[in-house]
């Protein structure tokens, strides 16, 4: 069943369009919005939490209508804005918990699961000091805390990795994807990152100027693609005639040789072509399509249509 | 957890536990709201800084009980300085005080933090949020100007020749002073967060509160002189002492009659509850 329905979604501003009719359907797992910015990703995760009224359109969130029913439908939410939102006057512990009370949780069940939660998310002796001391990394874990301390049925979490540094950034795509996986909440995660997507999504939606581009699982994206990607350390030209000359479909791009993959017999000719010629093989390996590619592809069709 | 293992960089498999204990709704986050905005409002639970304001003015607020119930004690008779009717008005600067320092503390604080999507993410609605806020700031009025009239009325009962006597005598107006603080705290609470929820710079916020109450008061008092009697319903500080008067029925020297002035605080006051919920219901989060 899906987690996420809308239906003509849109919502326009005086000069701007931010979703235009938007049809969408989102099975539960782990979820990757992507767009550029300004694409419509942050106005679409607003309409879902009933924080934004849609100009026209419905949207439904665990059955749930998004606007008239969103009391019920709250308490088994989590949001991660983007923006900045803690008092930086409250301790994590004292900030998380009184979240965990706001979205219906009693006092001391709130207080343990904010223990726990904050531990999942890597915070422990700090989670007792005022959060204005807090480094980027940390204030986004207790922002991805407070969405998660209630134990929601899904998560959506408005680009997570924003602000921070690479090993930060790893961190935070390490745990949502351990939410995500091993917790068993259902995540919508917004990026302009694809690399983010790729690496911990099951699943991605593309919109880009308020419509919906793509909606399919990553692999279908990612997947093999029949083409050998072959590096030698010298005589680049020579190597690929000589395949060409063997009968193979090769050809050059910078300093690699791509290969189609016809046969099995592919990969012996490589070998005894760059035995014959004498030059070391340093890299034979299947190309992977890249959600890079797929969004190039996209943004050229973009740029045609204009 | 053993020794060592605690850093931040890393995360550990602790196991993650479902919640499947009760989860108890709309009513259950508009109590931690009003509760937490209620202890707020006199720095509780916040650094220390935080209390000096509110405390201060709620100990200057018992100084004209406390003054009444020295004379009483050092002249051993009944005296009859600080009525219960003039309490608001001996301390109305106290109480323009503070609200002015704390409604921006509870309307912009989330404002200023940009909270306001969390909570409205959560099981509370724009108008439960913004109805929590009021009902936090009305209740620290009331405990603004309800504890120095317990104060006043208990000491006098223990200073007076007859405490069965004071008792009988005063009882009638309990449920009065009950009212008028009950009145002024929503008037002035409502006021204020009606100002201070427009915006999330406390300085603003608080200067506006001030002006507003001062400068009624100056051009109220300056209109009654020139322009008509009626002048003085621009000043709230007289529109709140006027409407305490009319609920005591008590003796005065106002040339607009007291029921007028009582009509115009609850008017008010409804202005301004309704200016607050449709802020709310506004505010971009």
């Amino acid at each position: 069943m899906a987690i996420v329905t809308t239906r003509g979604l849109s919502k326009r501003y005086p000069g701007a369009t931010a979703l235009d009719a938007l049809d969408l359907e989102i099975e539960p797992g782990i979820v990757g919005l992507v767009g550029a910015n300004g694409a419509g990703k942050s106005t679409l995760l607003k309409i879902l939490l009933g924080l934004l009224e849609p100009t026209s359109g419905s949207a439904s969130v665990l059955g749930f209508d998004a606007l008239h029913e969103r009391a019920a439908l709250h308490q088994f939410v989590g949001y991660m804005p983007e923006h900045d939102c803690l008092p930086l006057d409250m301790t994590a512990t004292e900030f998380v918990a009184h979240m965990a009370q706001v979205s219906g949780l009693p006092r001391g069940a709130a207080r343990e699961r904010t223990a726990e939660t904050l531990r999942h998310v890597g915070l422990f002796e700090e989670r007792y000091r005022e959060m204005r001391g807090y480094s980027t990394g940390m204030k986004q874990r207790v922002k991805l805390a407070q969405a998660l301390v209630h134990d929601p049925k899904i998560m959506l979490l408005d680009e997570p990795t924003n602000g921070l540094d690479p090993a930060g950034r790893d961190d935070m795509l390490d745990l949502v994807r351990r939410i995500g996986a091993d917790f068993g909440i259902s995540i919508i995660m917004s990026s302009h990152l694809l690399s983010e997507i790729e690496r911990v999504c099951d699943h991605l939606v593309l919109i880009d100027a308020g419509r919906l581009v793509q909606s399919a699982p990553v692999a279908t994206f990612t997947g093999e693609t029949g083409v050998l990607v072959v590096e030698v350390d010298d005589g680049v030209d020579e190597f690929e005639r000589r395949l060409t000359g063997n009968g193979l479909r090769a050809a050059r791009q910078g300093q690699l040789v791509m290969v189609a993959l016809d046969g099995a017999g592919a990969y012996d000719l490589i070998r005894d072509t760059a035995a014959d010629l004498e030059v070391g093989l340093v890299k034979v390996e299947q190309r992977r399509q890249s959600l890079e590619d797929l969004f190039r592809q996209n943004e050229n069709g973009h740029a045609t249509r204009n | 957890m053993p020794p060592g293992t605690e850093h931040a960089g890393s995360i550990y498999d602790l196991g993650y536990r479902p919640y499947d204990g009760p989860r108890l709704g709309r009513r259950h986050a508009v109590r931690t709201v009003y509760v937490e905005s209620l202890r707020a409002a006199y720095g509780l639970g916040r650094r220390g800084a935080s209390k000096v304001i509110p405390i201060t003015l709620l100990v200057i607020g018992l100084l004209p009980a406390a003054v009444h119930l020295g004379i009483a004690a050092a002249s051993r008779q009944d005296v009859d300085i600080v009525k219960p009717e003039d309490y608001s008005s001996f301390i109305e600067m106290i109480i323009a005080l503070f609200v002015a320092a704390q409604a921006p503390e509870l309307a912009g604080r989330d404002q200023r933090n940009r909270t306001l999507s969390l909570y409205f993410s959560r099981a509370i609605e724009r108008r439960d949020y913004a109805l929590a806020k009021l009902g936090a700031l009305v209740s620290a009025m009331l405990v603004l100007t309800l504890v120095p009239q317990t104060v006043l009325f208990v000491g006098n009962a223990f200073t007076t020749t007859s405490a069965l006597d004071y008792l009988r005598d005063e009882a009638p107006d309990i449920p009065r002073v009950l009212a008028s603080s009950l009145l002024i705290s929503g008037f002035c609470a409502s006021v204020a967060l009606a100002i201070a929820s427009r915006t999330s710079r406390r300085a603003y916020a608080t200067g506006g509160i001030i002006a507003l109450f001062v400068m009624s008061a100056a051009i109220g008092g300056i209109l009654d002189a020139t322009v008509g009697r009626y002048g003085i319903m621009l000043s709230l500080f007289d529109l709140m002492t006027g409407a305490t008067y009319w609920i005591f029925s008590a003796g005065h020297e106002y040339e607009v009659p007291t029921g007028l002035m009582f009509a115009a605080v609850v008017a008010i006051t409804a202005v301004s509850v309704a200016l607050v919920l449709r802020r709310y219901e506004r505010i971009p989060a």
